[in-house]
Parts: structure tokens; C-alpha cells; sequence
């Protein structure tokens, strides 16, 4: 699809619940500097599929991944790799801010204490507020950091989700749906945010919003029943679905 | 040295183990970007594990071997001739020259233990010092060895939490491992009474009086259906006469009937009735009810009524599961779906109505597995009965005269000076696996109940 | 039934007014009413029950907590203890004052005082009292000293207007010299056992139920947290898990005695393996197998309660750690664990308080020792607050009644403590997701 090596990529990858297949033998590139977005219906298999590339479907009972999925062309599944410093490098936004009962500096240092990323306290300070920083949060909360992460608003909250990701310094950031939960104002926040953290991370996000997708993405991959069915230029499947099903789907004839 | 002494400098030693190998951990690096596997704490954390763990270990198996050691070097000194042979006696002395060993201000009253004092402080200290070396040594040397097992790639994290994760299993397996225990340990007892005394006697004899036991045919004394009787009379039938109407109709009341503030403090309130000892119980029962339904009887026309009747037992028991079945008519009552409810008041039934005729059938299953948790634990309650029973196995239909039950008769049994292995302490085995077997039929039963009527409506 | 369905004109429309009607809705009312009162009375017969117990036992109670004194004037000077005065100030001093004859003398000189029968009138341990005052202050011995020593109980029940005539005599006899005072018994929480009901403590019972309650929190707790957490977090599904989870569920209603017998056969039993004789594991009688024990019997309740909290920790918390590189271990202890705490918390010190109210396996495994002295270790016979109360009670001796209630209240007043701690935790603590 593209010259360049793809930083994740994903080969007939299926995901089974138990005896259910949720996704079926997709095949997938994931580029550098770009957003590629996940749409589809409701239950189509895009959170499952976008789950199996940081490894968080092993926490679900029952679930099982085939196929090959490979960050910098290293085999993710493979028994050698340490799933706690995959996490660290394809971090995750879920779905529903989900900030930690502690304060919002907890919140953001967490991920850098257990990983061993800063030297000192100092160190952890700087990182810390270049997260802030990043997520676009810094100014809101500077003053207020002991304060309960639980205590800011939903989208607050949420931007607070993607600090936190983004202080362990990932290469891929995964976000499913991270603006369902949200108002307009706040989405607009988040998707401008996208915007900004493009080209330093290899993003990925989930969306039931075409428009979101739209917006925001430089790719998209329409997924319908768990097969991929189109995966291309965002523009170019916008204004020119090659499949008809995609048509259909972004015509709204069905969702 | 002692045991805390040793543990402390044991720890000491995993404190250095884990701050030494951290600071080499942090020295380490890697090429480039790429980071540590493990942080410099977590390789800590491994060489503090393998330091201590061993050794305390160590000690723990030592600590359990000393006092037999001890008591063997003991008995070689010369003195040690002047012994009494009788185990108790010797146990004694023996047992105070130990205590003055061990603190030098005290002394000894008998001349054979002052003798023996050297010789066990000597003893005590050579096995102490041993235990010391022993285990510093190996504190040490495994300590050492996982250090030099640390390098930039170790995975020392792994290591850790599959050893944390070891730990969890096995804390998990203790409940087996009781579960087994209990089991085992009364079957194994219960099969050496059933050598001496045949089962169908124990389970089908009427004749209960182990005071005197014939040593040539054990079994025609030793008939347990007295107790069934008294235990079933008294747990399932006084003391739920008691529980079952106070508790459902306190539960009924308070969950229908009582205003919010009225319920917030009236449910605790009764919840303390469950939280009171047994024991307290036990002795309200034999000081107040007990006297109380004698004067009843008395009253009645039975002049010579007995002061340890069934009923006082019985009566109180039943207060003391009171609220137990209360809170589980509670939930059951909250678990019928609040439609039925409104249906049929929605119909003009009076609330009284609807609780007695849709409610209550509704809750039923539910109530009933509560009434066999509570059954089930009404006939192993120990303290109200061996407190406010009397110890006379009858067989008797009337609350006013004495009954007795198999808990009270398992502490009668084993709190005399009988000898381990008569067939007099071996029953009392025979019957904790009796009351083990049925209670956990009762439980399994109710739980299967709760399980069925919790599906039902979910 | 295929039978039409009558027409609605063939029945005449119910008159809700007519009498019968009328009648019988009063009588269904009425039929409500009752039901309603017999609710209130359960409700209240169940309060009333509670309060007369407690009552009962503060009205017996209070008076183990008062000891009445008789001032004992004492001629040192002329009994003339054959002591040296050296060995006063040494840890000699107890047994040179016993070796000379101090309690015969202060039986004497209560003799001399009080008349016909006036050892009697004094606690046997008053010789005590005297001991320690004498200690105190050496200089007693050159003189004659009035000391106020325990009364006996056939006094103290004759204060109390309700002894024999001798003694009510005597009573009178001291009331109007003026030489009897009451006070606050603090040897009832300072000493232990003993034969005379005056004399008798509950300090060696409690510290008996305080080292035990130790062994029992620093081993179920740990293994009762741990198990929770293996199976709440990590267990695979399988048979085993359900095997843990049976057991788990049935050992929380085995009752209590059980876990007696197993203490008694298992920690205190003697085998023969291959012509060695092994155990007993633990010393009998004393806090550490009581604890064990007791750990044993209430560690599915610690489990039960610390599942039901980690369950309520909400998954997102979960996902949130492993998406940022935490360890499942690192997600449990420093993320669930925490905020599941209060929950364990709570249903630990419930626990706990079964734990210290317990009576019944201890009496099995030999915690009825008579303890005149506080256990010093955890190896040392030690009896317990529950047992205590339970040997007391099968005391003949009229003063013991007093003494049982009292140690029921010092019994009741950790009990609620423990429990108000419990509450306090789980309001001020518990989240709400």
C-alpha cells in the first residue's frame, strides 16, 4: 500500500470469543505519521480487532488471537515479547475516561514510575507537564494537581487519559472511541488534539462517527460482520467507495 | 539466639541484598533507546526474596526441631537419671528447668530441675547458635548467588511476580488444604471408634452414657440417637418455634411496614443480636431463662422440673438466630420483582395480602434455604447448650425436661482427663464428622435452593 | 374449558356500599392491622430481648467493677516479721515476706480487730495488698499502719444486706466503726485468675485473647487477602477454582467446634510414622494454636468479604493500567488492592470479632487452663476472654456471678468497638461507582 515499512502490521488476523469469531483473517498496515480510522456498525469487530494490537484482548476470558500482528516487524504474539513493554510502547484512550482514583499528577506519573522513566523527582515533574503539555491540559490543571483526576469534567478527563498515555512516550497510540462518551465541545477538543499529536505518534482510533473519521483521519477501514471490507485514503472512500457495502454504510443506508 | 532476634537480622540482610543489587541495576545500560526489562527496584526486590526466603525457611523448620533436641541433650546429662518416669512429671520438670534457662531471674523450686538448668541453658544456646550460623549462612549465600544471576537483560520482574504468583496459589490452596484436614482428620479418628465400637451401635443405639463405658462391649453404651434427638429437638425444632416468626415478621415489618429512619436503626439493632458471643448467650441462658422456666414448671405441676430443661437452650438459641433468618427473608422478600407486588396491590389487595400471598410464595424457596442455614447453624451452636443443657441423653417429646446434644457432648467429651485414644475421646470424632456431614448437606442444599430460586428471577 | 364465557349483563355490578361489603373490607382492614402489629411486636420482643440481656448484664456487672475495702490496722512493730530489711528493696522481698508468716499475721491481727470470726471478713489475697504496701515503703514494718485491704465476699455480700447473721453482724459492727470504704476495683483489669472471686482479674484472659487475636490477624489476613486476590484476578476457570470456591463457600458455615477437633487432632495430635513419633506441632493450650486455629475458621470470612470488594472495583480501573504497560501484578497491588482495602478492612475486624467472641474450639485445644499469671509469649498456656467468662460462670461461689458479667462487659465493650470500627471504615471509606 504505501513505500514505506509500516510500523504495525496486521496478517489474517482472527479474534475468536470462545467459540464466536468476532474478527476475521484481516490484514492491515499501520503507517508512522498517520491517523487510520476504524468504522463500521456497531459490533463489527473494530474494538476487538483494534484490542488485539496492544494485547488487551489476553485480559478477556475466553478470547484468542490468530494470525501474525508485528510492531516494527516483531511478532507481537511471540512468546519472547514482554506484553508490559508492548503496552508501554502501543499505549490506549478507552472508550470511557477512565482516570485513577488518584490525583491528576498520580494519574500522569504512573505509567513513567513503573516503567523507570524518569532518573528523579524533577525528571517526573517535566514529564509529567510536557504530557499536560500535549493533551492540551497543562493550563487547566497546573494549579490544581493534587486534585482527584475523578473530579474533572468528562472531557477533561479524557484528555487526562491521553496525557497519561502519552507520558510513557508510545510509538502507537490506540483510541477506541474516546469521544463517544464526550459532548460536542469537548469532541472538538479531542479531534483537534488528534490533530496536533499527528506525525510524532502512529495513531489509531475506533470511531462510529463517519464524520469523526472524516475529520480526523488520513486513512479509514470499514469493517462490516469482522471482515475488513475496504481499507484506503479516507478522502478517496469518502467521496469514492470502491465496495458497495461501503457506499451503503456511509450513505447511512444502514448502522 | 532467639527465633525474633534471628528473623530480624535475616530481614537485615534481604534490606542489604536489595539495596546493593538496585544500585547495580541502576548502573546497567543498554545501547541506544532501548530500555531495561526491569526496573533497578524490581532486581532488588529478587535478590531480597532469594535472601530471605530460604533462611526463614530455615528457621521455621528449625525453630520446630529445637525443643526436641533440646530435651535430648537434656536427657543425656547425668542428672537426668533422677527423672521421674512418669511422663507428666518429667514434662514438668523439664518444662521448668526450661522456663529458668530461659529467664535468669527466676528459681527453680524442685533440686532435679535446678540440676538441669546448666545443661538446658547450654543446650538451648549450642542449638541456638547453630540455627544462627545456619541460616545467616545460607541468607547469604543464596542471597549472593541470585545476585550475580542480575544482569542489564535479567528478567527480574518476571521472576518476582511468578514468585508473587506462586504465593497467591498457595494461599489459595490453604482453604483445601483445611477443608481436607477437617475432613480427614474426623474420618480418620471416626474409623479407629468404629474399630472398637460397631457403627450400627453409634448411629442406632438409644443408650447414651460414656461415664460409664463397658470396656467389653463399648457400643452398648455409646448409642447416639439420644443426641441426634436432642440436637434435632432442640436447634431445629424450640429454637426455629423462636427464630422463624420473629425473624420473618421482623423482616417483613421492617422492609413493608417501618418508616426509613425506624428501619435504619431498628436493622443494626437486631444485627447485635448475632454479633453477641455465643458464650454471653450461654450464661444468660443458664442464669435467667434457665431458673425462669424451671419456676415454670415448677408452676405447672412438675416439682422435680429440671433447672437445664430444652427449652431455656432452645429459647435463647432461638433469639440468637433471629436475625440471621431475618436477613436472609430480608433479601429474599427484596428479590421478588417489585411488579408482582404492584399487580397485586394494583388490584386492591391490602398490603397485609399481598406480602402473605404474593410475597411470601414468591420468597418461599429463598426462605427456606435461609431456615436451613439457620437450622444448620442452630445444631452446631456449642456454647448456649454445654452452658444451659443438661448432659443426660433422653429421648423426650416434653421442652420442660433435659436433652442434650452433640456439640455439648463433644466438649463434655474431650475436656475430662481421658486418655487420646479411649473409645470415649475417639466418639467425640465420631460425632464432629456426624454434625460436619450434616451440616454440609444443609448448606449444599440451601445453596442449591438459593442458586434455583436467584435464576428464577434473573 | 371451552365453555362461553358468561355474559356481563348475567351478573349483577358489585355494590362496594352494601353492609356485607362494608363488613368485610373492616375485617380485611382489621386483618392488616393485626398482621402490621405482629411485625412491630417481633421487631420490638427481638429489641426488648437484646436490652434485657445487656441490662441484666450491666446490673450484675457493674459491681465486679467496685471493691469494697476494710482499713486493716496492722502492729508491725509488734510482730516483729522476722525479715531482713536488706532484701525489701531486691526481688527477694516476695517470698522473705511470705516465708515470714506475713498473711498468718494479717489473718491475726484482723482476728484481734474485728472480733470473733474477722479473717473471715477479709479477702484471702488481702495478705497481698499488705505485701505490696510494705514493699513500698519498708519503714511499715517499725510500726503499727492501717492499711485498706479487700473485703471478703461473705463480707461484701453481708454489706449488701444479704449474708448470714454472723456476718451481717460483723458488717454492722465495721459500718459503724467506719472502716469500710468502696471504690473502683482496678485489680479486676490488673490480675488474673484466681480461687477467690475478689481476687479475680481479667488481665491474664485478655492478654491471652490479645495474643491470640495476633496469630489470628497475622495469618488469616495475609492468606485470606491473598486467596481473594488469586481468585478474584487470576484464576483460570477450572476445576480446581471451583474446588477452592466450594470449599471456601462451606468452611464459612462449618460450625465452630469443628475447627476444635481439628486443632485437637491435627496441631496437638501425636502420629507414628515408621516408628517415629511426630507432634503435637504446636504447645497445647497455648495462643498459638488457639490463633492458628481460629485463623483457620475465620479465613473464609476474610475471603468472602475481601472478593466482594475487589469485585466492585470497576474493570476500567483494570484496563486503564495494563493499557499504560502495568504488570497484572502491578495492577492488583497498586491499583485494586487500594481501593478494595476498606472493603477487606471491614470484613476483616467482622472476622476478627467472631474471632474474639469464640469459645467453643478453644475449649478443646486446652485454652481452659487456669492462668493465675499473664501468659508471657505466644507458647505460654493461655486461656481467653470467652473461656474465662465460661469457667467463671461454672464457679460455685456466689462472688464469681459479679465477676462473669463484668468480664461479659469488658467482653461486649471490644466487641462493639470492633464493630463501630467496622462501620466507620465502610461509611467513610467506601466508594460508589
Amino acid at each position: 500500500m504505501t513505500e514505506q515499512t509500516p510500523k504495525m502490521s496486521a496478517r489474517d488476523v482472527s479474534v475468536f470469543y470462545g467459540d464466536k469469531q468476532a474478527v476475521k483473517n484481516v490484514s492491515i498496515d499501520i503507517d508512522m505519521d498517520k491517523v487510520t480510522a476504524f468504522i463500521g456498525p456497531s459490533g463489527c469487530g473494530k474494538s476487538t480487532f483494534l484490542r488485539s494490537f496492544n494485547r488487551m484482548n489476553d485480559t478477556v476470558a475466553g478470547a484468542r488471537v490468530e494470525g501474525l500482528v508485528t510492531l516494527d516487524g516483531e511478532d507481537i504474539y511471540a512468546p519472547s515479547m514482554d506484553v508490559v513493554q508492548l503496552r508501554a510502547r502501543v499505549g490506549m484512550v478507552f472508550q470511557k475516561p477512565n482516570p485513577f482514583p488518584k490525583s491528576i499528577f498520580e494519574n500522569v506519573a504512573y505509567g513513567p514510575r513503573i516503567h523507570g522513566l524518569a532518573a528523579s523527582r524533577s525528571e517526573l515533574e517535566g514529564i509529567v507537564e510536557s504530557a499536560l503539555r500535549r493533551a492540551g491540559l497543562w493550563d487547566e490543571v497546573k494549579d490544581r494537581l493534587s486534585d482527584s483526576g475523578t473530579a474533572l469534567s468528562g472531557g477533561q478527563q479524557q484528555r487526562l487519559c491521553i496525557a497519561r498515555a502519552i507520558a510513557v512516550d508510545p510509538e502507537v497510540i490506540l483510541m477506541d472511541e474516546p469521544a463517544s462518551a464526550l459532548d460536542p465541545i469537548a469532541t472538538a477538543k479531542i479531534e483537534e488534539l488528534i490533530g496536533e499529536l499527528r506525525g510524532r505518534y502512529a495513531i489509531v482510533i475506533v470511531t462510529h462517527n463517519m464524520q469523526q473519521a472524516a475529520r480526523v483521519s488520513q486513512r479509514t477501514a470499514f469493517f462490516h460482520l469482522g471482515t475488513l471490507v475496504e481499507y484506503g485514503e479516507t478522502d478517496a472512500m469518502f467521496t469514492a467507495p470502491r465496495m458497495e457495502r461501503t457506499k451503503d454504510y456511509i450513505t447511512g443506508r444502514y448502522g | 539466639m532467639s527465633a525474633l532476634a534471628l528473623i530480624f537480622v535475616v530481614a537485615g540482610l534481604g534490606l542489604i541484598g536489595w539495596l546493593t543489587a538496585r544500585a547495580r541495576a541502576a548502573s546497567f545500560e543498554l545501547g541506544g533507546a532501548k530500555r531495561l526489562h526491569s526496573l533497578p527496584g524490581q532486581h532488588g526486590w529478587y535478590v531480597a526474596i532469594w535472601t530471605v526466603l530460604p533462611a526463614l525457611l530455615f528457621i521455621a523448620v528449625w525453630s520446630g526441631m529445637t525443643p526436641r533436641l533440646v530435651q535430648d541433650a537434656v536427657l543425656q546429662h547425668p542428672a537426668a537419671a533422677q527423672l521421674p518416669a512418669f511422663d507428666f512429671e518429667r514434662d514438668a520438670l523439664l518444662a521448668e528447668a526450661k522456663r529458668v534457662a530461659r529467664d535468669r531471674s527466676a528459681t527453680a523450686f524442685d533440686p532435679v530441675a535446678e540440676q538441669l538448668v546448666a545443661p538446658t541453658r547450654a543446650a538451648i544456646s549450642y542449638y541456638g547458635w547453630i540455627g544462627a550460623g545456619v541460616s545467616v549462612l545460607l541468607a547469604f549465600a543464596c542471597g549472593a548467588l541470585a545476585f550475580t544471576r542480575i544482569k542489564a537483560r535479567f528478567k527480574a520482574r518476571t521472576r518476582v511476580e511468578r514468585g508473587v504468583m506462586s504465593l497467591l496459589l498457595l494461599a489459595s490452596l490453604i482453604a483445601i488444604l483445611t477443608t481436607l484436614g477437617i475432613f480427614l482428620s474426623l474420618l480418620w479418628e471416626s474409623l479407629r471408634f468404629f474399630g472398637q465400637v460397631p457403627i450400627t451401635d453409634f448411629l442406632l443405639g438409644t443408650h447414651w452414657s460414656p461415664q460409664v463405658i463397658d470396656a467389653n462391649d463399648p457400643g452398648k453404651s455409646l448409642g447416639a440417637v439420644p443426641l441426634f434427638w436432642g440436637t434435632f429437638f432442640i436447634g431445629a425444632v424450640i429454637a426455629m418455634i423462636v427464630a422463624i416468626p420473629f425473624g420473618l415478621m421482623s423482616a417483613i415489618y421492617l422492609t413493608q411496614y417501618a418508616a426509613p429512619g425506624v428501619r435504619r436503626w431498628m436493622k443494626p439493632i437486631l444485627e447485635i443480636l448475632a454479633g453477641v458471643p455465643t458464650v454471653v448467650y450461654g450464661y444468660f441462658a443458664a442464669l435467667t431463662v434457665a431458673p425462669a422456666v424451671r419456676d415454670l414448671a415448677v408452676m405447672l405441676g412438675m416439682p422435680f422440673a429440671s433447672s437445664e430443661s430444652a427449652l431455656a437452650a432452645g429459647l435463647v438459641m432461638g433469639v440468637m438466630i433471629i436475625p440471621f433468618v431475618s436477613s436472609i427473608a430480608d433479601d429474599s422478600i427484596a428479590a421478588v420483582p417489585t411488579a408482582m407486588r404492584d399487580g397485586s396491590l394494583a388490584m386492591g389487595a391490602t398490603r397485609s395480602e399481598t406480602i402473605r400471598k404474593v410475597l411470601i410464595p414468591a420468597a418461599l424457596p429463598g426462605v427456606v434455604a435461609g431456615i436451613l442455614l439457620a437450622v444448620s447453624r442452630a445444631i452446631g451452636e456449642t456454647m448456649i447448650v454445654v452452658m444451659a443443657a443438661s448432659g443426660a441423653a433422653n429421648i423426650t417429646l416434653n421442652p420442660l425436661e433435659s436433652a442434650t446434644t452433640v456439640t455439648k457432648q463433644i466438649v463434655d467429651l474431650l475436656t475430662g482427663d481421658a486418655e487420646f485414644d479411649s473409645p470415649k475421646t475417639l466418639a467425640a470424632f465420631a460425632l464432629g464428622l456426624t454434625l460436619f456431614v450434616i451440616t454440609l448437606i444443609l448448606n449444599i442444599v440451601a445453596l442449591r435452593v438459593v442458586k434455583k430460586y436467584r435464576e428464577a428471577y434473573e | 374449558m371451552n365453555s362461553p364465557l358468561p355474559a356481563q349483563a348475567d351478573r349483577t355490578p358489585t355494590d362496594w356500599n352494601a353492609p356485607a361489603m362494608q363488613k368485610r373490607i373492616a375485617r380485611r382492614y382489621a386483618a392488616e392491622r393485626r398482621f402490621k402489629l405482629f411485625g412491630l411486636a417481633a421487631v420490638v420482643l427481638s429489641a426488648a430481648f437484646l436490652a434485657f440481656l445487656l441490662a441484666t448484664m450491666v446490673s450484675q456487672g457493674w459491681r465486679g467493677f467496685v471493691r469494697t475495702d476494710v482499713a486493716l490496722t496492722i502492729d508491725f512493730k509488734a510482730a516483729a516479721l522476722p525479715v531482713d530489711r536488706a532484701v525489701l528493696r531486691t526481688p527477694g522481698a516476695d517470698l522473705a515476706l511470705a516465708g515470714a508468716e506475713l498473711e498468718n499475721t494479717v489473718k491475726g491481727a484482723a482476728a484481734t480487730q474485728f472480733g470473733v470470726g474477722g479473717e473471715d471478713a477479709i479477702s484471702e489475697y488481702a495478705w497481698l495488698k499488705v505485701r505490696e504496701a510494705i514493699k513500698q515503703d519498708p519503714t511499715n514494718l517499725d510500726r503499727a499502719v492501717r492499711i485498706p485491704v479487700p473485703a471478703s465476699t461473705r463480707l461484701d455480700q453481708a454489706l449488701r444486706g444479704d449474708g448470714t447473721a454472723e456476718a451481717q453482724a460483723l458488717a454492722e459492727r465495721l459500718k459503724a466503726a467506719g472502716l469500710v470504704s468502696t471504690g473502683f476495683n482496678a485489680d479486676f483489669l490488673r490480675m488474673s485468675d484466681s480461687t477467690d472471686p475478689v481476687a479475680v482479674g481479667i488481665w491474664g484472659a485478655l492478654k491471652g485473647s490479645l495474643l491470640t487475636m495476633a496469630i489470628t490477624f497475622l495469618i488469616a489476613f495475609p492468606v485470606g487477602v491473598l486467596s481473594a486476590i488469586y481468585l478474584e484476578e487470576y484464576a483460570p476457570r477450572n476445576r480446581w477454582t471451583d474446588l477452592i470456591e466450594v470449599s471456601i463457600n462451606n468452611l464459612a458455615a462449618v460450625p465452630s467446634i469443628i475447627f476444635g477437633l481439628l486443632g485437637l487432632a491435627v496441631f496437638l495430635g501425636t502420629w507414628e510414622v515408621m516408628g517415629v513419633r511426630f507432634g503435637p506441632i504446636l504447645p497445647r493450650s497455648a495462643a498459638l494454636v488457639g490463633g492458628v486455629t481460629l485463623a483457620l475458621m475465620i479465613m473464609p470470612v476474610i475471603v468472602i468479604a475481601s472478593r466482594n470488594a475487589i469485585k466492585a472495583v470497576p474493570p476500567s480501573i483494570r484496563d486503564a493500567a495494563l493499557g499504560i504497560g502495568a504488570s497484572p501484578v502491578q495492577v492488583v497491588f497498586h491499583h485494586v488492592l487500594p481501593l478494595a482495602m476498606p472493603g477487606i478492612l471491614t470484613g476483616t475486624i467482622i472476622g476478627m470479632a467472631r474471632a474474639l467472641g469464640e469459645t467453643a474450639p478453644l475449649l478443646l485445644i486446652g485454652m481452659r487452663a487456669f492462668i493465675v499469671q499473664p501468659p508471657g509469649g505466644f507458647t505460654d498456656p493461655a486461656t481467653v476472654l470467652p473461656v474465662q467468662i465460661f469457667l467463671w460462670s461454672d464457679e460455685v461461689s456466689r462472688g464469681f456471678v459479679e465477676k462473669t458479667s463484668a468480664a461479659i462487659l469488658v467482653l461486649l465493650a471490644f466487641l462493639l468497638a470492633m464493630n463501630s470500627l467496622a462501620i466507620y471504615l465502610r461509611n467513610r471509606f467506601e466508594t460508589r461507582w
